[in-house]
């Protein structure tokens, strides 16, 4: 599947191996693949959220409920509200929890085993991304799978990722409109 | 607002879709509580057998989930 990979599509996955590296993650995610899509400059993915007015403090706003989402242990915003609708208060968790055992607490960031040897595997649901991006790029009858089909299978996936995008204008049909 | 909240946002809601995804979402943080309390025991020096009996699980089933690290 990589060789139909575009540059900037592959520099997005080496990328994203290198920000899970730089937060000290155990597995390369979604939220990488994200973070890493915000670091191409002249790529289509990056032109398509510029064009969504993902600069700036938007930008940082995204980064920052990405963030949050990891301290909350993966749960995003929307989980919060539903564990708010039983009456169970998730800020008011990691809050006892970091009290108890350091900031940070409940982000799933051990180390890697040493038996890897410091390699870091995709998550499944990351690898899912990947896989999603070659169906996206056949569907649009497009040769070779560049960022913005990353970014599509991003939004196109249920998960803390989805939502912060689509907290932040960035849905499919969004990305959709802004490519030509 | 994205849709899943949206639907927590409407007050008495029956929508089967809200009430399942707070029970995945529970599910996720518990194992999240999980995986911090037990790091915390083991670096108390807690034993694996220790630490299944208070979890009520077996001895295998915490160190199969926990003991890689």
């Amino acid at each position: 599947m990589f060789e139909r990979f575009s540059p900037g599509a592959r520099a997005v996955v080496t990328g994203a191996v290198t920000r899970a590296e730089r937060l000290g993650a155990p597995t390369v995610t979604e939220e990488h693949l994200l973070l890493a899509l915000l670091d191409q400059e002249d790529t289509r993915g990056a032109t398509a959220l510029r064009a969504l007015g993902l600069t700036g403090p938007r930008r940082a706003s995204l980064e920052a409920a990405l963030a949050e989402a990891r301290r909350r242990g993966g749960l995003s915003k929307a989980d919060t509200d539903a564990l708010a609708g039983l009456g169970i208060d998730v800020t008011e968790i990691v809050a006892r929890v970091e009290e108890t055992h350091g900031p940070g607490a409940l982000t799933d960031d051990r180390p890697p085993t040493s038996r890897r040897s410091g390699r870091r595997p995709f998550t499944r649901e990351a690898k899912k991304v990947l896989e999603g991006s070659l169906r996206v790029c056949l569907g649009r009858r497009e040769k070779t799978i560049g960022d913005e089909h990353l970014l599509l299978a991003l939004t196109a996936r249920p998960g803390v990722v989805s939502e912060a995008l689509a907290d932040h204008g960035v849905t499919y049909t969004a990305v959709e409109g802004v490519l030509v | 607002m994205s849709d899943a909240t949206d639907l927590a946002a409407r007050a008495g809601d029956r929508d089967p879709r809200v009430g399942l995804r707070a029970v995945s979402a529970l599910r996720r943080l518990l194992e999240q509580l999980e995986a911090v309390q037990v790091r915390s025991a083991r670096a108390q020096g807690w034993s694996w057998q220790e630490i299944a009996a208070e979890l009520g699980v077996s001895r295998q089933a915490v160190h199969k989930k926990h003991g890689r690290h």
